[in-house]
Formats: structure tokens, sequence, C-alpha cells
């Protein structure tokens, strides 16, 4: 059993919700609709996931006009040459039931930016790019990003011309949705490996464009857990 | 006491290796806007559900993609997968949706998915 | 920030929440004092907000609880198994709870709260069989 169904709140501090979620993962166990194995086999399967593939396929789409096409018109074919399978990659072998087999991966140009969001709840390309960040799931940034996009944008320190097409995706059906930003200038001659260091979650979400020297998203504050899961 | 039976097999019977949404492709019948088509979001009621946001309703825009074809979220998410239908990616200007949208950002534009039932020709 | 500047931002903070307000509570109203705009708000599906004005915010990260993963993990599972699928559970989760849960409850408090509900609505289990397990999970604590 993995540490995170072990790990037991301390006297006094159980919450409603730590009650709750035991109860109903034991329940739905002991009437047969899952097992804990399963439980386990998608624990593990989401600890897989993360933004490096991602990341990877817009450093080769940089690097491969062919690749580039590619990835523009079949974003699941392109996510095989990243070692991703949006089918079979799962315990499902269909998919995750969330987030579906439909990426769509979006080529921002020099007079066109895509920015992501999913306004009804918080869809998110999880195979590919991995769980999504809070910011992304609060009403907030739903209410607003489609609205005042450019105002949204600025507060995450990225201030677009006139001249650029802001383009807002709300993905809200079965496609989920990357961003291929503009490849940055003082990239030439890069490596794949070197290209993809610069492409963070926040370009994939497509709040933030890939600069030469910035391998990381800006840092916020993290609101704690009181029981966090141990990574 | 009565009991409903729920047959928990269905969707993975039609989607195991195959993915979703591709387990619907052909389902849908011939598409009936095509790329490039303006068309106007339907304000149709939707009383429990829908995935047609509010602020696209009554509102025009151009046929981008026919992405796939699958049940409308209406109804999927009841579990009734009996009609899909073809989805399209759609266009809008901001302009056209926000009356305060800068006119300095008059380019800006607005893509979603919407599904046939909700789209009507201009 | 220094504690000065800390009981500054602190008084903007709590200041602004001083405004009068004229709250009209419904008490089940008749039908015919309700007109079409508010028929439609009252039935509105509460996930759909975009478009609705709001302030900016600091931008924040958040570490997840064990109880928000596992609550992730088993809200998948069940659709691996064939309980619900996602769309679903999104109808359940992002409309069906309300206006006042929707926007009370917390992210994931919200999933936890739907996955508890499909196994009692489609009878999996009963609401007292959930009762006394949740009781009894307490007792272990306690």
């Amino acid at each position: 059993m993995a540490e995170k169904h072990k790990a037991a709140p301390m006297v006094d501090e159980i919450s409603d919700f730590e009650v709750l979620e035991i109860a109903v993962r034991e329940l739905a166990i002991e009437k047969g609709l899952f097992t804990a194995e399963d439980h386990q086999l998608w624990s593990e399967y989401m600890e897989t996931v993360g933004p490096l593939p991602a990341a990877r396929l817009v450093a080769k789409a940089w690097l491969d006009p062919e690749f580039k096409k590619l990835a523009v018109t079949d974003g699941v074919k392109a996510s095989l040459e990243v070692g991703i399978n949006w089918i079979t990659d799962m315990p499902s072998h269909f998919g995750t039931p969330s987030d579906y087999c439909n990426l769509r991966v979006m080529e921002d140009t020099p007079t066109l930016k895509h920015v992501v969001v999913c306004t009804l709840c918080s869809c998110y390309p999880r195979p590919i790019l991995g769980q999504s960040p809070e910011w992304y799931r609060t009403p907030n940034y739903r209410r607003r990003i489609v609205r005042w996009p450019r105002q949204v944008l600025s507060e995450f320190g990225l201030t677009l011309p006139e001249e650029v097409e802001v383009r807002v995706e709300d993905s809200n059906q079965k496609s989920r949705f990357i961003v291929l930003p503009v490849r940055p200038e003082g990239t030439e001659g890069w490596s794949e490996d070197q290209l993809a260091e610069i492409v963070t979650r926040d370009c994939l979400i497509g709040v933030a464009v890939p600069k030469p020297g910035k391998t990381a998203t800006d840092k916020r504050p993290v609101h704690p857990a009181i029981n966090p899961v141990d990574h | 006491m009565s009991k409903t039976h729920f047959d928990r097999e269905h969707h993975v019977k039609k989607a195991t290796d195959v993915g979703d949404p591709q387990c619907f492709k052909g389902e849908a019948g011939p598409a009936k806007f095509k790329v490039g088509d303006r068309v106007r979001v339907r304000d149709l009621p939707s009383l429990f559900y829908s995935r047609t946001m509010v602020y696209t309703r009554g509102a025009e825009c151009t046929i981008a993609e026919l992405v796939y074809e699958s049940p409308p979220a209406e109804d999927e998410a009841w579990d009734n997968c009996d009609n899909p239908e073809w989805f399209y990616s759609v266009i809008f200007h901001q302009k056209d949706l926000w009356p305060e949208y800068p006119e300095a950002y008059a380019d800006d534009t607005l893509e979603t998915e919407l599904s046939e039932r909700w789209l009507e020709a201009v | 920030m220094t504690p000065e500047r800390k009981k500054v931002m602190q008084h903007i903070n709590i200041g602004c929440q001083l405004q009068p307000a004229l709250h009209v509570p419904q008490h089940a109203p008749f039908p015919d004092l309700i007109d079409n705009a508010h028929f439609r708000a009252y039935t509105r599906a509460v996930h759909d907000v975009g478009g609705e004005p709001d302030v900016p915010i600091q931008w924040e990260e958040k570490e997840e609880e064990v109880w928000e993963h596992n609550t992730f993990i088993t809200c998948e599972v069940l659709a691996w198994r064939g309980v619900w699928n996602a769309e679903e559970r999104r109808r359940r989760q992002n409309v069906d709870v309300g206006q006042t849960q929707y926007l009370g409850l917390s992210y994931y408090g919200r999933w936890l709260l739907t996955a508890a509900r499909i196994l009692v609505d489609k009878q999996y289990i009963t609401n007292s069989e959930l009762s006394d397990k949740m009781h009894e999970v307490k007792k272990r604590y306690e």
C-alpha cells in the first residue's frame, strides 16, 4: 500500500474531508466497485505524468519543421514521439477518463499568442503536462482570462503589443491543449535538451513565453497543505 | 426494494485500445458545417447542464476545424451516448463577445469547441 | 514586510469588506413574482463563470493534501471501472452541487462529495451505510 493511503492524520487533527475520503474509498472497495490494487495502479500512473514530455514536444517542433506540422495536425500522434500514448499509457487503456485522447497543439506565431483556460471546470492535458496548477482551477482565472486576457496575462508578467492577436482557448469539451510558443531569440544552435529546459509549464499553458536562461516557472506563494502528499 | 442495474462495461468495451472520442468516429453522419462557415450560437434552453458557455450564446463565429464526433456533453452527462454529433472548433472576435473590449485589441479572438446542435447558419 | 506594513495591508483587506448591502432574502416567493431573467438566474449552470467580473488576486500554487490526491484517484478509478464517466462527474460536481457549495466547499471538497453521492445515487451503498462508515472512521481517530 502506498504511503499515501497509510498516512494517518494525527489524533485531533482529522478533518471531515479526510474522514469522508476514507469512507468513500473503503466502501467502494467493500462493494467491489474497484480494488485497492486499482487505486494503487492509477496512483502510480499519476506519479509518472509531468510537464517534461510537453516541453520536449515543443523543442522537437522547433528543431524539425516536419514534426511541427505533425504536432499541429495530430497532437496524439506527435505525443507518441515524446513517449506519451494518450490511449494506453494508463491502466484503463482507453485514455484517462477525465483527459480523453484528443491533444491539440496550438502554434503561436509572431502575430498570434494562445492562452488556455477551462472556464467550466479546469480541464487540463494531464497525460503530457501533469496536474494543473492551483491558480488555473480558480473561479477567478476562469472568469477573467476569457474577457480581460491582456490584463490577466500582465499579472503573470506577460505584456503583448497591439499587433499580436491574443487568442484564448476555452478548453470546454474533449480536446486538451498545449501551446507551442514562438522559439525565442538567442537559442540558435541549441540542442533539444537545452530548448526543452526553457519551455516551462506556464509557457505550455500560455501565461508565459520561453526565454533563454529561464528554466523554472515564476515563484509564487505556495499554500501549504495540512497533511501534504510526500513527493 | 427495487434496484437499478447499471452497465459498467459499455464504455470499456467500446473504447479500449481505441480511445475517446476516437470510439465515436463515423457515428455522427455527415457534418452540417464546414471550415470557413459563419455560424451563430443558438441560445437553447439548457436547464440542467450545458458545456456551451452562456457568454457564447447568440454570438457569431467561424468554423475553424471539424474536431471529432462525440455524444453531446448535455447527454453524456447522463451516460447517454446514443446520438453522437460533430464537434466544431469555432473562433469568435472578442469584440463580438464583450461590449467593452478595447478597440486597440480588435484582432483578439477566442476559440472553443461546440457541438452541432448548438450552431445555426448565419 | 515590516509589522507596520502588515497592519496597513490587514486594514485595507478588512476595510474593503465593510460595504453596505441591500439583501433581498427569498423564502419561496410566488412564481408570478419571478420574471424570466430571474428564472434563468436561479436555474443557471453554476460552473459557467466565464466573463463574470472579478478582481486581480495573488496567483498561488498549492501543496496537495493526501485526501485530495486520493479523491482524485478514486474519481478516476470509479470512471475506469464504469461506475460513471467524467462528464457525469462534472455535471454532478460542478452544477448539481448548487451555487453555495460550488463557491463554498473547495475544489476537491466537491470532487469528494460527488464521489460519495454517486455511490448512493446508483444504489451501490445506502445512505445509512455511508453514515455508519463515516461514523466508524471518525471513531478510529478518537
